[in-house]
């Protein structure tokens, strides 16, 4: 099923599809791309950042980023 | 010449700085504490030559005033050979910052740093390999025992620049 | 040849397909730790704990070196004998130097050598040590990245992200380099922000030592007061201000030990450079301050500013001294608030209005040197938007403490 990182329930596991244009570069870096395996780590409550583990590291994004990361969730 | 010391955050850049200058920098466990960067002079065939400790940095893509500075620092010294530090943890990160100098056209000599705690996570690279596949020196390297830095050092004059074409076909052949 | 974001990660997922091997991974216990240190659950009640940790911490390393040790020796032998040895008893030289010839403790006497060098090696010292020590703890460890992902849902509110957590425990210690510290924020809008932000309301160690001295049952008070002001304030200014707010995007450590020897040589390093900006100017404070008494230029000062001081403020004129000595070393001018007669909420009022007051000199300077990174525009806007911010700051926020004293019908 494909939902936003963001709509991700904590651990969930899936596969990057798809990154909003501007997003792409920003988010390079942090080896978060396209093709990745991701696993929602924790999300804070009341709209708060996640933090996602991917290639055994961790990182944390803001929501509105989260929301521009579309992911391929196992079921 | 001068020699750039760049990586990711949080990789023991400092650290190498320290071993092959004998200066003092701080370092820590926290993305963005060198945000000035530091300068400092190493022997290198009998000449000093100097070293920049440059923030570090994800990409070329800045997205802070320490990453806009990595770059500028990297844009405006075009005759440096780049010593790229990676965490051997986080292999896969440390290449994208790396294959972007190489792609900019930088002589690129790699260190593999916190080797020992590759070992400790059972994280196996194979060096040699990276070697051949990336046509750059690659030497791995823990910072805070000192292992392998004279063999960076020493492998500093093999670093030319490589096109990424021959990356891609040294993988394929 | 150039690749794209996509081409680049294929060509690394090839090497790393070729190069790599994973074993098995162990889950350990600094995994777990990882997980329940970022979990909202845990470690929000943990986060907590840890401040409250260093709070304490500070609190009681200062306490037993400064009370325990220091203050004996500076008021029961060093005041003493100078007072005896040192020549010209009543000239100006002795008041510069030793100062009140009658003080029977370091804090009242106000000469270089008596107060300037107490406040410098007896209390602030302490300070600092225990400030740099805990922090660099939490900095080695990789706490500090787990402590800014909990935090960044408060600070998003007021247009900053968590990182910003890591200048502002950085300002508790000095806030010349937490104004460095800004730089790690994305925009402008952040960075001048958080640069007016923690110059105006986090009162820095040297401060925090001197109030757990001199108000020790009220430090918690002022402390929640001026976060509070924090948070009002920030929440204004980023609706004020033009320019983004983007989100937190931050790379979380794993846990490591801290090594021994990198965590002393660090305490070593930055308790030098701090004192290597502190000390000159609590000495120099000391002079200045006494020339200006001596001269009757305070006095002046003091019968002028006396409707706005007593009648806006509710503090005694005389705070006009400390007040002045603030620009200099806040340190100091707690220091000498203390010897000035006044009620508690007097003195705890002051004490804020010293906090809130014009940042120090050697954070005014670091201030106007990152504004200037961003030329002509980026000066006036650090110059005259922080003057702008720290003028409302202190009369809204200077205000409202006293009407709080009237209600509550203590003052």
């Amino acid at each position: 099923m494909r939902k936003k990182l963001s709509e991700m329930d904590y651990g969930e596991e899936g596969v990057v599809k798809s990154i909003e244009g501007d997003l792409r570069n920003k988010v390079a870096g942090m080896g978060i791309r396209v093709g990745v395996r991701l696993k929602m780590a924790t999300k804070q409550p009341i709209k708060g950042p996640v933090v996602v583990t991917v290639d055994r590291y961790s990182v944390s994004l803001g929501l509105g980023i989260a929301d521009g990361i579309i992911v391929e969730v196992e079921e | 010449m001068k020699i750039l010391l760049m990586g990711n955050p949080n990789v023991g850049k400092s650290a190498i700085f320290n071993r092959l200058t004998g200066a003092k920098v701080i370092e820590s466990n926290y993305p963005g504490t060198t945000v000035d960067y530091t300068r400092g002079y190493m022997r290198l065939d009998d000449e000093d030559v100097e070293v920049i400790d440059v923030p570090g940095t994800f990409s070329l893509e800045p997205k802070d005033v320490a990453e806009e500075v990595a770059v500028k620092i990297l844009k405006e010294n075009r005759d440096s050979v780049v010593v790229c530090i990676i965490d051997s943890t986080k292999l896969e990160r440390g290449l994208y910052l790396a294959l972007e100098i190489i792609e900019e056209g930088y002589p690129v000599v790699i260190a593999l740093n916190m080797w020992d705690i590759a070992k400790e996570k059972s994280v196996w690279i194979d060096a040699k390999k990276l070697e051949r596949v990336l046509g750059v020196p690659v030497v791995p390297t823990i910072a805070v025992s000192g292992e392998g830095i004279r063999e960076l050092v020493s492998r500093i004059k093999e670093a030319s620049p490589v096109d990424i074409e021959r990356i891609v076909r040294n993988l394929e052949g | 040849m150039k690749l794209t974001v996509d081409e680049r990660w294929d060509l690394i997922d090839k090497i790393a397909e070729q190069v790599v091997k994973y074993g098995e991974y162990r889950y350990r216990l600094k995994d777990a730790i990882a997980d329940i240190t970022v979990k909202p659950l845990t470690g929000i009640p943990i986060a907590i704990a840890v401040l409250y940790g260093f709070w304490s911490f500070f609190g009681a390393f200062a306490g037993f070196f400064t009370d325990g040790f220091l203050v004996k020796l500076f008021d029961n032998h060093w005041l003493p004998w100078l007072q005896e040895v040192f020549p010209g008893k009543g000239g100006w030289l002795y008041y510069i130097f030793v100062g009140d010839p009658a003080a029977d403790n370091c804090f009242e006497a106000f000469g270089v050598l008596t107060s300037a060098l107490f406040v410098a090696i007896g209390v602030v010292l302490p300070a600092i040590v225990a400030f740099y020590l805990f922090l660099i703890i939490l900095e080695d460890t990789g706490y500090l990245p787990r402590l800014a992902v909990l935090v960044d849902t408060v600070l998003h509110k007021i247009g900053l992200h968590g990182f910003a957590v890591i200048p502002m425990i950085l300002s508790l210690g000095c806030n010349v380099p937490a104004v460095i510290a800004t730089r790690a924020l994305e925009t402008g809008k952040q960075r001048f922000m958080m640069a007016v932000l923690l110059a105006i309301f986090i009162p820095c160690g040297a401060q925090l030592g001197i109030m757990f001295k001199v108000i020790p049952g009220h430090v918690g008070f002022v402390m929640l007061y001026l976060l509070a002001g924090f948070f009002v304030f920030g929440f204004i200014l980023d609706r004020l201000l033009p320019g983004k707010s983007p989100e937190i995007l931050l790379d979380v450590p794993p846990y490591q030990r801290p090594i021994a020897k990198n965590v002393t040589r660090k305490l070593w390093m930055r308790v030098k450079s701090f004192f290597k900006v502190a000390i000159p100017f609590v000495l120099l404070g000391v002079i200045i301050v006494n020339l200006m008494y001596l001269t009757g230029f305070l006095g002046w000062l003091a019968n002028l500013l006396e409707p706005l001081l007593c009648g806006w403020f509710g503090v005694p004129k005389e705070t006009v001294g400390p007040l002045v000595a603030a620009f200099l070393r806040k340190d100091l001018a707690v220091a000498q608030l203390s010897a000035i007669e006044m009620t508690m909420p007097q003195l705890v009022t002051s004490v804020v209005l010293v906090s809130l007051y014009f940042p120090c000199v050697a954070t005014f300077a670091m201030l106007i040197r990152e504004g200037r990174e961003g030329g002509l525009k980026g000066v006036s806007q650090y110059l005259f938007g922080g003057l702008g911010a720290l003028i409302a700051v202190i009369f809204l926020w200077g205000g409202l403490i006293r009407l709080i004293w009237i209600i509550l019908g203590v003052a």
